[in-house]
């Protein structure tokens, strides 16, 4: 799709009407990842709860009607169960009370052998235990709701095009995956609709009965469909590879991914000598290159409809950049304040770069174009196509 | 379909919609927006209980000097500044207490880490040595999140008639030590059974507990005789683990014992390979400064963002088409 005839460019398109599209899927993910880099490097609630708000404003403006864009409610219901655990466990198991702490109340101790002291179930529980809690869970929730968010902005089909050759196998598997869990929502959805529709209400394990019974069914279908129509656009085919280069191809790539763990263990383990991880890093690094090169040979691929990456995706992925990088380099500002001491309790501060930084990321509801219509009316790109044609469309290699 | 933006209209003709439930995402909204509304909720109430809540008072045991502790009473405290070449040294405080209220009395200070809080002992500092720096220094360690297990400051204490140590199942917090049982703290690392590793202690328990049977009345007396008669005398006398015991000898127990101890414990640490033991008589404690719970306008400038952004993603749901959400 090009822009409105005329000039081109940032100007004129946030002056005139701007063309509904769907955004790069890649720079939705670069986004998300910087804002969960900037996230894993705070516990300041402030800070934190300012990436909460931006990741909801962004999605709330720029999302689709897809299925997959509908499910970012469970994100956030999978934070607040993080969360909770979190608290949970940090009451149930004591971690000691300092002087001066601010006792909430007191459970019964069970009392435990000597030989596991080390872990104590019961005793006061102080505000601070709690609110530290809460912060160590809030900063994974906000990760989760990175993740989230770009599950929910990105279609995740088209984001598997840009996966190297070699991976195709892969990408075809993770497609299948990633295309269940919508699905599911859908088919549920679908199902209540229809018994709803016919009258039959009801609830307990009899709906419960009435209800999983079709999904399954439907579900099954719809695999044996999905499958049919992949074999019949030439999937699993093994191209000009012979038995000998499949079997190297996947030699090195399990030696390199070996590689990788060792060289992950090494640099983060203490006690492994620095040459380990280094080594086994760059080692393992260059035989999973040399996998995908080698595995990339052996499929032609051709490009359908490639998706464009012009200034909105650029603009997405630096605001996000920039408060990725703002909070990683801890320049400009108190690098205390992106961790707030507890003990004593205080206010947290709110450092001023970091908070405009994170601002900087609400710019991506702007600068990405808007979202291309729902089933409604169907927008000239992405007009919704029935889930299983959709998922090989978006597949490496496929042709419609 | 662009509707109008006024709210009670929209409402009013929203709700019979969302009850056919074909309008899930109006659902999706409310749960984000009551999700972040209820996280403002929650970090206003606490803060705000955090503002009104004052601190239970606790008793702490008293800090003592070494005299007053013995075989069987008061609980004898050492530290070991071996890994930076210092001394080991040791306190003395009265039962019952635990073994992070014995770190942070009578001029002993530690540091916990921001991610453990301070029942975590990150650093360890006397005021009597190096001037009351606190070690691992901020250098050698940031004390941020959890030290690595290779370099921390191990536990291990010794009960009373032990003459080995075990490390530590408990915390600093969670150890209530018996009567005269001898507590160490020494920097490194150590696998969990206490055998192997740079942290395992290398002086035994017998070189620092106190051996005198009774706490020591008779010292005390001596120390009653001769307050301060001897200024220039290094208040922390130091001993060599091979040779007896200290009988209760420490003259210590004045408040202006402070600075020597470094002197004389680094001077004999030349001479000597083994760690030196060193009495670290209690400090009075310095001015606490009262802590300041900071301004809350910070919080109230985050929170009106948030509301602002809140407010913007709920506009832009509102002027979504109908069938859309």
């Amino acid at each position: 799709m090009s822009p409105p005839a005329g000039r081109p460019g940032p100007l004129r398109a946030l002056g005139g009407r701007r063309l509904p599209r769907a955004l790069h899927p890649v720079a939705w993910w670069l986004w998300a990842i910087a804002l969960a880099t900037a996230a894993s490097r705070t516990s300041n609630p402030l800070l934190l709860l300012m990436i909460f708000a931006v990741l909801g404003f962004v999605v709330a403006m720029r999302r689709t009607e897809a299925p997959w864009a509908r499910g970012y409610r469970f994100y956030l219901l999978m934070a607040l169960t993080v969360i909770v655990i979190r608290v949970a466990f940090r009451v149930v198991f004591e971690t000691g009370v300092n002087p001066g702490d601010h006792v909430l109340f007191a459970l019964p101790r069970l009392p435990t052998p000597g030989w596991y002291s080390g872990v104590q179930i019961g005793g006061p529980v102080s505000l601070e235990a709690v609110l530290s809690a809460v912060l160590d869970g809030a900063r994974l929730a906000c990760l989760l709701c990175c993740i989230g968010a770009a599950n929910t902005l990105a279609n995740p089909k088209r984001a598997l095009r840009v996966l190297p050759g070699a991976l195709y196998e892969l990408g075809t598997a993770v497609t299948v995956a990633l295309s269940v869990a919508p699905q599911l929502v859908e088919s549920v959805q679908r199902v209540r609709r229809a018994r709803r529709l016919r009258g039959g209400g009801g609830r307990g394990p009899r709906a419960l009965r009435a209800i999983a019974v079709p999904v399954l069914h439907d579900a099954l279908e719809r695999s044996l469909r999905l499958a049919a129509a992949m074999d019949a656009r030439g999937y699993g085919r093994t191209g000009p590879a012979t038995r000998a280069s499949r079997r190297l191809t996947g030699l090195l790539m399990l030696g390199g991914l070996a590689g990788l763990c060792l060289g992950a263990y090494g640099l983060l383990g203490a006690g492994v000598p620095a040459g380990v991880g280094l080594g086994g890093f760059a080692a393992g690094a260059a035989l999973c290159l040399g996998a995908l090169v080698l595995g990339g040979r052996r499929v032609s691929r051709s490009r359908y409809r490639p998706d464009p990456w012009r200034w909105p995706e650029w603009a997405v992925v630096g605001s996000g950049a920039v408060s990725a990088i703002v909070l990683s380099l801890g320049a400009g500002y108190d690098p205390a304040a992106l961790n707030p001491s507890l003990y004593p309790l205080s206010w947290p501060a709110l450092p001023v770069l970091p908070a405009l930084a994170i601002l900087v990321a609400a710019l991506a509801a702007v600068a990405a174009p808007p979202p291309p219509a729902g089933p409604g009316r169907p927008g000239p790109e992405e007009a919704p196509v029935p889930a299983p044609q959709a998922a090989v469309a978006a597949l490496p290699g496929a042709t419609r | 379909m662009i509707r109008a933006p006024r709210p009670g209209q929209s409402t009013a003709r929203s709700r019979p919609r969302a009850a056919a439930a074909l309008a899930a995402p109006v659902l999706n909204m409310t749960v984000l927006n009551m999700a972040v509304l209820a996280m403002a909720v929650l970090a206003m109430t606490v803060l705000a209980a955090v503002g009104g809540a004052a601190a239970a008072p606790r008793a702490w045991a008293a800090p003592e000097p070494m005299s007053h502790c013995s075989t069987s009473t008061g609980v004898v405290m050492a530290v070991s500044f071996a890994h930076w070449g210092g001394p080991v040294l040791r306190s003395c405080a009265s039962t019952p207490t635990t073994a992070y209220g014995m770190l942070n009395q009578g001029g002993w200070h530690t540091t916990g880490t921001e991610h453990d809080g301070p029942g975590f002992i990150c650093r360890v500092g006397y005021s009597g040595y190096q001037g009351g720096t606190q070690y691992p220094t901020p250098a050698q360690e940031p004390c941020v999140l959890t030290p690595p297990s290779s370099a921390y400051w191990t536990f291990w204490h010794a009960g009373p008639g032990q003459n080995s140590w075990s490390y530590s199942q408990a915390g600093a917090t969670g150890y209530a030590p018996a009567p005269g049982s001898v507590e160490l703290w020494v920097f490194g690392g150590t696998n969990l059974g206490g055998t192997s590793g740079s942290a395992v202690p290398t002086v035994s328990p017998a070189s620092l507990r106190a051996n005198n049977k009774a706490p020591g009345s008779a010292v005390k007396a001596k120390h009653q005789t001769h307050p301060g008669a001897h200024p220039a005398h290094p208040a922390a006398r130091s001993t060599h683990p091979g040779a007896a015991p200290a009988r209760g000898n420490s003259p210590g127990g004045t408040a202006t014992a402070s600075a020597p101890v470094s002197r004389s414990a680094r001077a004999d640490a030349s001479s000597s390979p083994s760690p030196v033991i060193s009495n670290a008589p209690p400090v009075a404690a310095g001015d606490s400064q009262s802590p300041s719970h900071g301004s809350a306008v910070p919080a109230v400038i985050a929170l009106v963002i948030v509301v602002l952004l809140a407010a913007g993603a709920i506009t832009a749901v509102l002027r979504r088409p109908r069938r859309a959400r």
